[in-house]
């Protein structure tokens, strides 16, 4: 090794290292005339991803406008949010975002108003608590895209083993039916309750609207340490935790292993969601699908769950975004979707449709339950963070002390609340 | 290298020698490679960018309000430091970073002294069962810690299986969901990633230590234990160091065997420090950075007493 070759390499290493600092810049500026869209991938392998929809979408749609060409990019679920968040802050804002939440985008004043970028007629085909859902003081920002809702599911053999006549409609049904698979079905959970960071909020808020809670009041203020939720979260301790009738340790435990082990035959009741229905039948389960079981009564509501669309203002094209809108809400467009992936719609005449064509029988307990579904505070740009939360420390509720758990939550709640 | 261009030109043997002194003697031309910061600058720049940059941006998050989308919403001051304290959670976290780290640590060193011990012997098949102990080394350790997270597994766990039908447990259990058993679980795993290492560091130790030392302790009838005590170990002391504080940087800052198997859960329960400040990057962006702050300001701490502790090494040498 001579000199010169070193004093190359290394100024060769300086001029690398600094460059490879400021290397990553935007890519692709979207001319006028070009909307770019970034969805997620709701398909679980190449042949079913959701990039086939949206081009075939897009390409239909310049078709018809062929003044405007429509960029897709469809980024999966785990790393949507990341590459949202890298576009965002490089300047590469998109137009449109189907992702599965809005309001941080709200807080940060990027978004236009659903009014502005659907037509009347778009927006009135909307289902109505969807559209409600996606308000952030009033004003929609939200456009609801799939939707999905929660029953209650019940593996029928083991019931039927178990001596339990029919399902349960109230929490001491709930409890009395677990008793009876435990004694009489080993080695199978009697009720899954999912309370670990995948989704504790959810599973606690299906409980806690069963004792008339929930994570806000009418108001739209925290009261996660309600009284009715502190009791809620005492009885499932009492009931189902401490009996051994659920899982040992529920705040360690996701929602996929209450799924996987519902599907395999070894849990007996939980709360699910549509994509519980194909799991269970390639199963063999013999399902069942109920209204949630509430403390005095069965539920009239349900937790509902949306995806969203939404409308960038950056690049300003909003007569192009509201064209393109238009045309993907349209029914056969939003009606091949929700069929591809076995999702609930979130317009009127798509909702008809599947209800009436008769090709979606398992899905009908779902249909009922649409119009009166509940959602998170979506709407509340601190939900992600007091979501975030619950996740994370909610299911100690069942094990500790609950009204010390919600209460730290709480005041986390509160303080993520006033610091938006 | 093959480019063998000279970069001076360097008297060859075919040039006349100068005849007459009449030029003054030339100094050598100072080219590029004599200054001194080409062959510095890349370290310079690589300590900049890969060090103090990241550095100074942690310290700076740590005193912003940032949105979920990652916008700067403002200053925070000190704001993100009071809530980290007032985390009802960090207490535990603490104590259990503490212990961890000193129960990991103390089990691999005690363990690593017998390994090599045993591979310093010569028996039969030595080379291969050397060979062998570097296999948890060369695994990933994140594909090892979830290797046994799937191995503990409530329901499918090959571990649980085994433990039940040897009669050990009454019947499957979910290990990793309670604290109280995940943690001594959590330990195992650790230790068993930080033997390879360890092992081999001291064994290297071993290699040094001249045959003729034992030969003489032999000759003034010094018993095994005795001889272990009063030579082996002094003689090791230091690769034991060296061993022990690497040790104790990695097992602190050890993320991935927490990460794989219990992502610190439930709550934060078996979170140590550094888990607990990606936990908080879910909720709060500043607040984890004011963690990691802290985080760095106890391994600088830890490094300032193993810059001591060789010191004293150093003293004790002369």
């Amino acid at each position: 090794m001579n000199r010169r070759t070193l004093t190359l390499s290394a100024a060769g290493l300086c001029l690398a290292l600094t460059l490879s600092a400021c290397s990553g810049a935007s890519s692709g500026d979207a001319g006028d005339g070009t909307l770019t869209l970034v969805a997620a991938d709701y398909g679980d392998k190449a042949s079913n991803s959701s990039k086939g929809y949206w081009d075939g979408v897009a390409r239909a749609f310049e078709k018809e406008n062929p003044d405007i060409t429509v960029d897709v990019q469809v980024v999966n679920w785990n790393d949507i949010d990341k590459h949202v968040r890298t576009m965002l802050q490089s300047g590469n804002v998109p137009d449109l975002l189907q992702t599965g939440g809005y309001a941080d985008k709200v807080a940060d004043d990027l978004l236009y108003k659903a009014d502005e970028v659907l037509s009347v007629s778009t927006k009135a085909n909307l289902i109505d608590s969807f559209a409600k859902a996606g308000e952030v003081d009033g004003t929609q920002y939200g456009i609801p895209f799939v939707s999905s809702a929660r029953a209650f599911f019940y593996n029928k053999e083991i019931l039927r083993k178990a001596g339990v006549a029919k399902p349960p409609t109230s929490w001491a049904e709930v409890r009395a039916a677990a008793e009876k698979v435990k004694a009489e079905v080993p080695g199978v959970t009697p009720y899954a309750l999912p309370l670990g960071p995948e989704e504790a909020q959810g599973e606690s808020m299906i409980w806690q609207l069963g004792n008339g809670g929930g994570p806000t009041n009418g108001s739209g203020a925290y009261t996660l340490d309600s009284k009715a939720n502190v009791e809620t979260f005492g009885w499932l301790r009492k009931n189902l935790v401490d009996p051994g009738l659920t899982y040992a340790n529920p705040a360690a435990t996701d929602r996929k292993t209450a799924f996987a082990d519902f599907a395999a035959g070894k849990a007996a009741m939980l709360n699910g969601h549509p994509s519980l229905i194909e799991m269970a039948k390639e199963g063999k389960v013999d399902y069942g699908v109920t209204a949630i079981p509430g403390k005095g009564g069965p539920l009239k509501s349900t937790l509902g769950v949306a995806d969203w669309m939404m409308a960038f203002k950056d690049n300003g094209h909003r007569e192009e975004i509201r064209k393109f809108l238009d045309f993907a809400y349209a029914k056969e467009n939003t009606l091949a979707f929700d069929e591809r992936y076995n999702l609930m719609p979130v317009t009127q005449d798509t909702l008809d449709e599947m209800q009436g064509s008769g090709r979606h029988k398992d899905l009908e307990p779902f249909f009922a339950l649409l119009p009166s579904a509940v959602f998170y505070p979506l709407g509340d740009t601190s939900w992600d963070a007091v979501s975030a939360e619950i996740k994370k420390s909610g299911g100690s509720a069942v094990k500790d002390d609950p009204a010390a758990v919600l209460g730290d939550l709480q005041k986390k709640a509160e303080a993520a609340a006033a610091d938006r | 290298m093959t480019a063998s261009t000279a970069v001076r030109p360097q008297p060859r043997a075919d040039e006349p020698p100068p005849a007459r002194p009449r030029r003054r003697p030339r100094r050598p031309r100072r080219s590029l490679a004599d200054h001194p910061l080409p062959w510095i600058g890349p370290a310079i720049a690589l300590i900049v960018l890969v060090v103090l940059w990241p550095v100074y941006e942690m310290v700076r998050t740590s005193t912003l309000r940032i949105s979920t989308s990652g916008f700067v919403r403002g200053d925070a001051g000190l704001d993100k430091y009071r809530k980290l304290f007032a985390e009802p959670d960090l207490g535990a976290v603490i104590g259990w970073t503490l212990v961890w780290t000193l129960t990991v640590v103390g089990l691999t060193l005690l363990l690593s002294l017998g390994l090599a011990q045993l591979f310093h012997q010569d028996f039969p098949g030595r080379r291969i069962t050397r060979w062998a102990l570097i296999a948890p080394w060369a695994a990933s350790v994140l594909m090892t810690a979830i290797g046994f997270k799937w191995m503990l597994d409530r329901t499918a766990g090959v571990l649980n299986t085994a433990l039940t039908d040897l009669g050990l447990t009454s019947g499957p259990r979910d290990w990793l969901g309670d604290p109280a058993t995940a943690r001594p679980w959590m330990v195992l795993v650790a230790v068993f990633v930080s033997l390879p290492f360890t092992t081999y560091t001291l064994l290297a130790g071993l290699q040094t230590i001249p045959a003729e030392v034992y030969e003489a302790a032999t000759v003034d009838g010094s018993g095994p234990w005795q001889t272990y005590r009063r030579i082996t170990l002094p003689l090791l002391r230091p690769a034991l160091l060296v061993a022990l504080v690497i040790n104790l940087i990695n097992v602190f800052n050890s993320f991935p065997v927490i990460w794989g198997m219990t992502q610190g859960g439930p709550d934060s329960d078996t979170a140590t420090t550094t888990v607990f400040a990606y936990q908080l990057m879910n909720t709060d962006i500043g607040e984890s950075a004011a963690m990691s702050v802290v985080n760095f300001g106890l391994i600088v701490l830890l490094v300032l007493v193993f810059l001591k502790v060789s010191r004293f090494q150093e003293d004790d040498a002369r």
